[in-house]
């Protein structure tokens, strides 16, 4: 190296440490580091602080609107389960193969179709859990992956047992946490007296009397037919997608 | 693998694991010694009014974020509560419910009425396993506790919370393979010293069916079956209803969400700590100390939530056999212990483990479900302890279907700011085939796999269902401490 650059060389290394400093909090230079400097740095983590506890909030408000949503339909309160839905015109309903119903108008008409009422005598208990819940950096829309199980039946007749998983997706509007998007598989529906391994029942189609807005938007069928709902998450170590080919 | 390898792996394992206090106990001590043997320092210049009038600015944001932190963890700390209170129930632990409960607390089942205070409570649920805690020979009495719908006060005291409890119980050898229960719960909850108690516990009985023909073929009464004493309560039931078959809407303690726009925080210092002093802050150095701890808290909240979902991608990964996917969650040296197939030491070990549980392929069912996650970070945020509970629905198309139930104690470290198994331990309660039912025939332990021997024989002797066997807790009675 020639002599010339040296005190270059020492300009650039002496900006590398500057730069260094702020996430150092052992500075004894006070001439660099000085009071003033070292508030601002603070003020900077504070307002990071600030929205990660933001974030935090945000998780614990979408587990209870997705559990609220839960406790509304086991109880067939479909009109209940509809106001969960954001105001936007893209919010939308997906169960199992029966299409997509889009805004909150049609959100309400599907989830009050007769075929979500309890008649007599029927039970529908669905509790969600196994929550994959993902807010998203700027805490405006979240995705939840989440399970249930629903015992279902008609008293006197055979029940059933019903398994599958939901990938929604949550936005938040004015300040309020809604849900944007209910997905939610069967996996496997079975008779409760013979065992979903002796008599098993398809994914429902469409309503013949209220036609969806689309078509499903994945064709799959339930248990014994094996399918993956795809996960809305990359793997949480190796940060790659996960799937079978 | 060579015994060479597992030594060194096992070693390695167990000094990530034994060391830390070391490193910890001589991080602590060695200020101490520093601060001996050094005069003090000389009293700081007097500050600016500036940097003063900022200092107080920063110390309210700092107080601000601390109440938003003590109202997330007041949330967290009731889902763990409730969980711990369900495995407690599990297997009629009865001193340490009853010792969950505020001193005036009171609880509920069904329609028996209500017990209140801890002498009562204690009493009525003594009668409920003939008049001792403790399981009675061949006894189950699982109860999941799921769906969280909690609802903290304005002012951060008191809570209320929605629940769902799904129930296996019986006694082995009677009745028709069991009884499947389910229901709502309705509670409230009070923080009395920094520590979260129940104060009212109200299950709404939906039914308590047997095993054969289900919740809709029992008769009328078979739900009235459920917490049925001879004990005397102290006030009669306060809501009067009929079970499943008869419609009956548990009464929500909250109103629709979105109609009345729930908000949980926010930008502004919660009610909750309204009035309360902001934190002193003298100096630039105490308010970077204030920060250094909120990071941690946070982060510690943070890694809650992580641990939670974690555990859960797990279960959904079992599901469909994904072995890539399910041994990248472990740590290289980890430890993977389930049933009684034995102990398996590392990362790889652990993918050849999975890769005997076949892939997946039309007509089977593998479910894994991960339930009831009682979860506890670390003081220093690098290791995390779960307890969660596993329910396997098996099928093979037209052969054979199985209800399985057991105990996962999990540990987890953070590598380079990202959380693995360091250590999953799943313990068998019962599989059964659906036919059966657990109340009839439970399977013995899971062998060894045949072609696949393990490193180390079974860590903890114990023998599934009908036995009597508590897995052990990671922790501690949150209240008692005990």
């Amino acid at each position: 190296m020639k002599p010339g650059y040296r005190p270059i060389a020492a300009a650039l290394a002496l900006s590398l440490v500057t730069q260094a400093v702020p996430a150092d909090p052992v500075v004894t230079d006070s001439r660099i580091i000085n009071d003033d400097r070292r508030v601002a740095i603070l003020e900077a983590k504070l307002a990071s602080l600030r929205q990660q506890v933001a974030l935090l909030e945000d998780a614990k408000a979408i587990e209870r609107l997705q559990q609220a949503y839960g406790y509304y339909m086991s109880e067939g309160m479909g009109d209940e389960a509809a106001a969960l839905f954001a105001d936007n015109p893209a919010a939308s309903i997906e169960l199992a193969q029966q299409g997509v119903y889009v805004g909150k108008k049609r959100i309400r008409e599907f989830l009050t179709h007769s075929s979500f009422a309890l008649k007599e005598g029927e039970i529908r208990e669905a509790p969600i859990f196994q929550g994959v819940l993902h807010v998203s950096p700027d805490g405006r829309s979240a995705r939840g992956r989440w399970r249930t199980v629903i015992m279902g039946g008609i008293a006197g007749q055979d029940g059933t047992w019903t398994e599958g998983p939901f990938e929604n997706e949550y936005i938040k509007e004015n300040g309020v946490w809604k849900l944007q998007k209910v997905h939610w598989y069967m996996t496997v529906k079975g008779s409760y007296d013979k065992g979903w391994h002796k008599e098993r029942f398809p994914a429902p189609g469409p309503l013949a009397d209220l036609p969806p807005d689309q078509p499903p938007t994945e064709k799959y069928e339930a248990w014994p037919t094996f399918y993956l709902p795809p996960y809305h998450y990359a793997h949480p170590v190796t940060g790659k997608p996960v799937a079978w080919d | 693998m060579t015994t060479k390898n597992i030594v060194t792996k096992l070693a390695a394992h167990v000094a990530s694991a034994k060391m830390l206090p070391a490193i910890v106990i001589a991080a602590l001590l060695a200020p101490t010694v520093s601060v001996a043997q050094t005069p003090p320092p000389p009293p700081p210049p007097p500050l600016s009014p500036a940097l003063k009038a900022k200092l107080e600015k920063n110390a309210a944001r700092v107080h601000e974020i601390i109440a938003r932190a003590d109202r997330v963890e007041s949330v967290n700390a009731i889902r763990n509560l409730q969980g711990i209170f369900g495995y407690y129930v599990d297997k009629a632990m009865w001193d340490d419910v009853v010792d969950l409960f505020a001193d005036d607390g009171t609880i509920e089942l069904g329609l028996n009425g209500v017990y209140a205070g801890k002498a009562n409570i204690r009493k009525y649920l003594y009668s409920l396993t003939g008049g001792k805690p403790g399981l009675r020979p061949g006894e189950l009495n699982n109860h999941f506790q799921l769906s969280p719908v909690v609802t903290l006060s304005e002012d951060g005291k008191t809570a209320k919370g929605r629940w769902r409890a799904l129930i296996q119980a019986g006694i082995y050898g009677k009745g028709s393979g069991g009884d499947w229960g389910e229901g709502i719960y309705e509670n409230e909850y009070v923080q009395q010293n920094g520590v979260w108690k129940i104060s009212k516990l109200h299950f709404y009985t939906k039914f308590y069916a047997p095993y054969e023909g289900g919740w809709t073929r029992a008769s009328k009464d078979s739900a009235l079956r459920y917490g049925k004493s001879n004990v005397r309560p102290t006030r009669p039931t306060s809501v009067k209803y009929e079970p499943y078959p008869a419609r009956f809407t548990p009464p929500f303690h909250y109103e629709n969400p979105v109609t009345t726009s729930y908000k949980f925080g926010g930008p502004e210092l919660p009610k909750s700590a309204a009035g309360k002093p902001a934190p002193t802050v003298n100096t630039v150095a105490e308010l970077e100390a204030q920060v250094r701890a909120l990071e941690l808290r946070l982060d510690r909240l943070k890694s809650m939530d992580d641990v939670e979902r974690f555990n859960a991608q797990y279960g959904y990964y079992v599901d469909k056999s994904m072995q890539d996917a399910i041994s990248a969650l472990f740590t290289e040296n980890a430890i993977l212990e389930i049933l009684g197939r034995g102990v398996f030491i590392g990362k790889d070990r652990v993918y050849e483990y999975m890769r005997r549980l076949g892939a997946p392929q039309n007509g089977s069912l593998f479910n894994h479900m991960q339930l009831q996650p009682v979860v506890h970070i670390s003081p220093d945020g690098q290791s995390a302890k779960i307890r969660a509970r596993l329910v396997v629905m098996f099928g093979a198309v037209d052969r054979q279907a199985q209800w399985g139930e057991g105990i996962y104690e999990n540990t987890l470290v953070k590598e380079d700011g990202v959380w693995k198994y360091n250590h999953l331990h799943g313990y068998q309660t019962f599989y059964t085939n659906y036919e059966d039912g657990w109340a009839k025939v439970s399977s013995p332990m899971f062998a060894p796999f045949p072609q696949y021997p393990p490193d180390a024989p079974q860590s903890v002797a114990y023998d599934p269902y009908p036995a009597l066997f508590t897995p052990p807790f990671h922790y501690r009675n949150p209240v008692t401490g005990r």
